[in-house]
């Protein structure tokens, strides 16, 4: 009995080790800052993790091999900034422009505070295929409407913290935004949950005011680690009159204070980020503030936002670094953002096309540039999630009269996947 | 001079130098209108003033260049699921619904039809939360089903569906439902479709067919050959279980006989409802879709279907003429709606208009089971007018260059320019 039991241990691993991986991505050039990585590589992946990433990987040793040569494979990318929650019209479905930009962890930025979080997450945190988050907003209904997030009497440090504790695997820090008076109070009061649940701080400072000056909210109320979102905001002192970066900008990123893009609808003016940038102010981390309003004007999706920083002259591998493991850290989630042996298999893969395109600002100026980035393939847990061209499948005329393609060890829109996105069928919850 | 004559006069000269909007050098596609050929197309009041060979730049407030692109009627996507709301994962008021701004304007189309997520119970929510807050234009087919598509009980229901109901909620809404919709129904017997059926009749509108399940007990080939009217649509064409094909792969007779009779197949392409191993011999013997649809939901955005230009592509690259793809998506699906003012570029018509690239390069396109499709176009959307606005932009082709444009602030005219994004605020509910 005890043999045969002590066989079967053996066996066991023995038999699985017949398909070593689920999926390879083969030939690919592999981006991976936090690894140091940039050169072309396989990626193996087994169970949803990143099983192997080697100069060569030999395609019998996997059930499904894709060919991405001539592509990027980077880790998926992080957008730290996105707005899934609050009403239709406003909020976006967290699926919907995320996967196809090559995002496989978007982080929902404070449509929620405590009192109406469990609602989102049960109902869209849970039903979505990309890796939702979220910073919860100080305000307790969160963004219910420009005149209740001006509501002090509902900032609640406490009950913003307690609620942080018991979702700590989907609420990554305190959101504050959109308030208009002369007082720290909004700041302050996040701050105060940030400190008592131990996580950072995401400002939008709402309207600039000169009671509450900017450059106290980054040299003086903001911890290392916090982070101001908006960062090329027309509001933003942000170049003396000579065109240089104000110093104390480079000051508060001394200090640990982080600087997001946060693009959205009114945020993001070549006029503030060229100079900028070209001065080395370059945003730590790269994000959409994605909404309704956002999406088809200037910021449209991440991989757009990208292409911007890339077009002003940033390096790719920096562009790539700053949607990936910056944010992965700035949110304390370095289980992501990387590629690393037994990471989750969160995976873009992307080309660089070149030729003559235009991007948008939030006051409508334009700008040209040569390269644009753009999606191929997205891997979610190691599983297809999107892909632009079919780089997967099989070409339909050598199939015979086939039946549905894929399998779920690595296709999530295989028929099994489909099927739980259905009406009526029971939503499959993500690993996490 | 009469007072009347020197108005005219001045109208005259208006006439000749202020068009809000033209746009020069476009490849005009107009199936209506026949043409065919290179053309300068001028708005005013969200009207179409004028199209023409050659419409001199100075006639233009604001002139935009698109040379070497198609310049179409705004598309009509005759079968969306656009009900968004935060009800859960389901069609009526859920997030399996997408709110129609979110894919619509970026893909060229102006004019979403929602397919029967709403029954008579939910109609007025749906529209007071969709319908009168999108930009994009929507007409509603409404479910026989008095709650829609809200889940299987109520789609299996048949206690529920109430034609007199449907048909005078129809009545008292004509602006906004174009249709009744059956849909997903598991049953062997006929009733939803013939109440869709009298509905439609005692209301004077369409019906259109998603037949569910495939039943022996009620063949397909009598649906489209006794049970529908001239006029109604079934959607979902190239679905794996109709009747296509027979032994030596020859399209079945009985449809052509359907379609002699008047009946329509509309695409609606959708999660599952697309398989190439029936559309590539269907077209190929010229069973072509009478209308192109993307059956749009949050199950089919990330999968074969993507969006209506990506349908479209499918098509092109099946052999189907462009002109063609441009008709069935665009005058074929207003006329099967009965909005007779869309789809066309007729002078005095509402200014809806998509400009098309039509890229060359190796692309692939994917089905509903997953196989694939190799081709060497795919269509992409350069601009989107609605009403006479530009409400999408990829590449900045409205816009000058931010660094000729000193300390600038808002840009774009609203005579011109409506990209700014947001939806209409959300009215108060009514009270009950």
């Amino acid at each position: 009995m005890n043999s045969c039991l002590f066989l079967l241990l053996v066996l066991l691993p023995g038999t699985a080790q017949a398909q070593q991986y689920d999926l390879l991505l083969k030939n690919g050039h592999v981006i991976d800052p936090k690894n140091r990585i940039n050169s072309v590589k396989d990626v193996a992946i087994l169970n949803g993790k990143i099983a192997a990433v080697a100069d060569a990987i030999d395609a019998s040793k996997s059930l499904k091999t894709v060919d991405v040569s001539g592509m990027y494979v980077a880790p998926g990318f992080i957008d730290i900034h996105a707005h899934f929650s609050g009403s239709p019209g406003a909020a976006i479905f967290p699926d919907s422009h995320t996967l196809r930009s090559g995002v496989t962890t978007a982080v929902d930025a404070g449509g929620t505070g405590w009192r109406n979080f469990p609602e989102f997450r049960k109902k869209a945190m849970d039903t979505a295929l990309v890796r939702v988050l979220a910073w919860i907003n100080i305000v307790g209904r969160g963004m219910d409407g420009r005149a209740g997030e001006q509501n002090a009497k509902d900032m609640d440090p406490r009950s913003t913290a307690a609620m942080v504790n018991s979702n700590r695997d989907r609420i990554v820090g305190i959101k504050t935004a959109h308030y208009d008076g002369p007082e720290w109070v909004a700041v302050e009061r996040a701050v105060e949950a940030g400190k008592i649940a131990n996580v950072p701080v995401m400002v939008d400072f709402g309207t600039f005011r000169k009671e509450r000056p900017f450059q106290e909210l980054v040299l003086r109320k903001l911890r290392p680690g916090d982070i101001y979102t908006h960062l090329y905001l027309n509001s933003v002192p942000m170049l003396d009159e000579k065109g240089r970066v104000l110093p104390y900008l480079f000051e508060a990123r001394k200090r640990g204070v982080l600087f997001d893009a946060g693009h959205g609808q009114g945020s993001f003016l070549f006029r503030q980020a060229v100079p900028a940038v070209q001065q080395g102010f370059i945003a730590d981390t790269i994000s959409t503030d994605l909404h309704i309003g956002s999406i088809n004007a200037g910021m449209k999706d991440m991989s757009v936002v990208m292409s911007k920083f890339l077009i002003m002259g940033v390096p790719l591998e920096e562009v790539i670094a700053r949607s990936t493991w910056a944010p992965a850290r700035a949110i304390h989630h370095e289980e992501l953002g990387h590629l690393s042996v037994n990471a989750v298999a969160d995976v873009a893969v992307f080309r660089v096309e070149k030729g003559d395109f235009g991007f948008v600002d939030s006051y409508k100026a334009g700008m040209r540039g040569t390269q644009r980035i753009v999606c191929e393939l997205t891997l979610r847990d190691g599983r297809v999630a999107w892909e632009l061209n079919g780089i997967t499948r099989e070409s339909w005329d050598k199939l015979g009269k086939y039946d549905s393609q894929g399998d779920s060890r690595w296709d999530a829109t295989s028929e099994d996947g489909r099927n739980s996105r259905l009406p009526g069928a029971v939503p499959t919850a993500p690993a996490k | 001079m009469h007072l009347s004559s020197l108005l005219l006069c001045a109208s005259a000269l208006y006439a000749q130098t202020s068009y809000d909007l033209l746009l020069k050098g476009g490849h005009v596609i107009d199936p209506k209108n026949k043409i065919n050929a290179v053309r300068d197309v001028a708005i005013r009041d969200g009207r179409i003033a004028a199209v023409a060979p050659n419409i001199p730049a100075a006639q233009g407030r604001k002139v935009v260049d698109v040379a070497g692109l198609y310049l179409t009627p705004g598309l009509i996507d005759l079968h969306a699921h656009v009900f968004a709301g935060t009800a859960g994962p389901m069609l009526a008021g859920g997030h399996t619904s997408i709110f129609p701004d979110a894919f619509a304007l970026k893909s060229g189309v102006t004019t979403v039809v929602d397919a029967g997520s709403s029954g008579r119970r939910n109609f007025e929510e749906f529209k007071r939360t969709v319908v009168d807050r999108a930009r994009t234009r929507v007409f509603v087919f409404l479910n026989i089903g008095g709650s829609g598509m809200t889940g299987e009980a109520q789609e299996q229901n048949v206690d529920d569906m109430d034609a007199k109901a449907a048909a005078e909620l129809a009545m008292a809404h004509r602006d906004t439902i174009v249709g009744i919709k059956v849909a997903h129904y598991r049953g062997p017997d006929w009733r939803p479709v013939e109440r869709g059926v009298e509905a439609g009749t005692l209301a004077n509108i369409p019906v259109m067919i998603d037949f569910g399940e495939f039943r022996t007990e009620r063949p397909f080939q009598e649906l489209v050959l006794k049970k529908l009217r001239p006029g109604d649509i079934y959607t979902h064409a190239y679905y794996a279980p109709v009747p296509m094909l027979d032994d030596n792969g020859k399209v079945f007779p009985y449809l052509f006989e359907a379609r002699k009779r008047g009946v329509l197949f509309d695409v609606g392409h959708g999660g599952a409802a697309f398989e190439f191993r029936q559309a590539v011999p269907a077209v190929r013997q010229g069973f072509v879709p009478d209308t192109i649809s993307t059956d749009v939901h949050s199950g089919s955005i990330n999968s074969g279907m993507k969006d209506q230009l990506n349908v479209m592509s499918k098509f092109l690259n099946m052999g189907m003429p462009l002109e063609d793809v441009i008709l069935r998506s665009t005058w074929n699906a207003a006329r099967v709606i009965r909005r007779e003012q869309l789809g066309h570029l007729s002078v005095g018509a509402i200014a809806d208009i998509a400009v098309l690239g039509v890229e060359k390069g190796k692309f692939a396109f994917v089905d509903s089971f997953g196989a694939r499709m190799d081709g060497t176009q795919k269509l992409f959307a350069e601009l989107t007018v609605a009403s006479g606005k530009v409400v999408w932009d990829l590449n900045g082709r409205t816009r000058d260059h931010w660094d000729r444009l000193g300390k600038y602030q808002g840009l774009g005219e609203p005579y011109w320019d409506d990209s700014r994004g947001a939806a209409r605020p959300m009215p108060a509910p009514a009270s009950k």
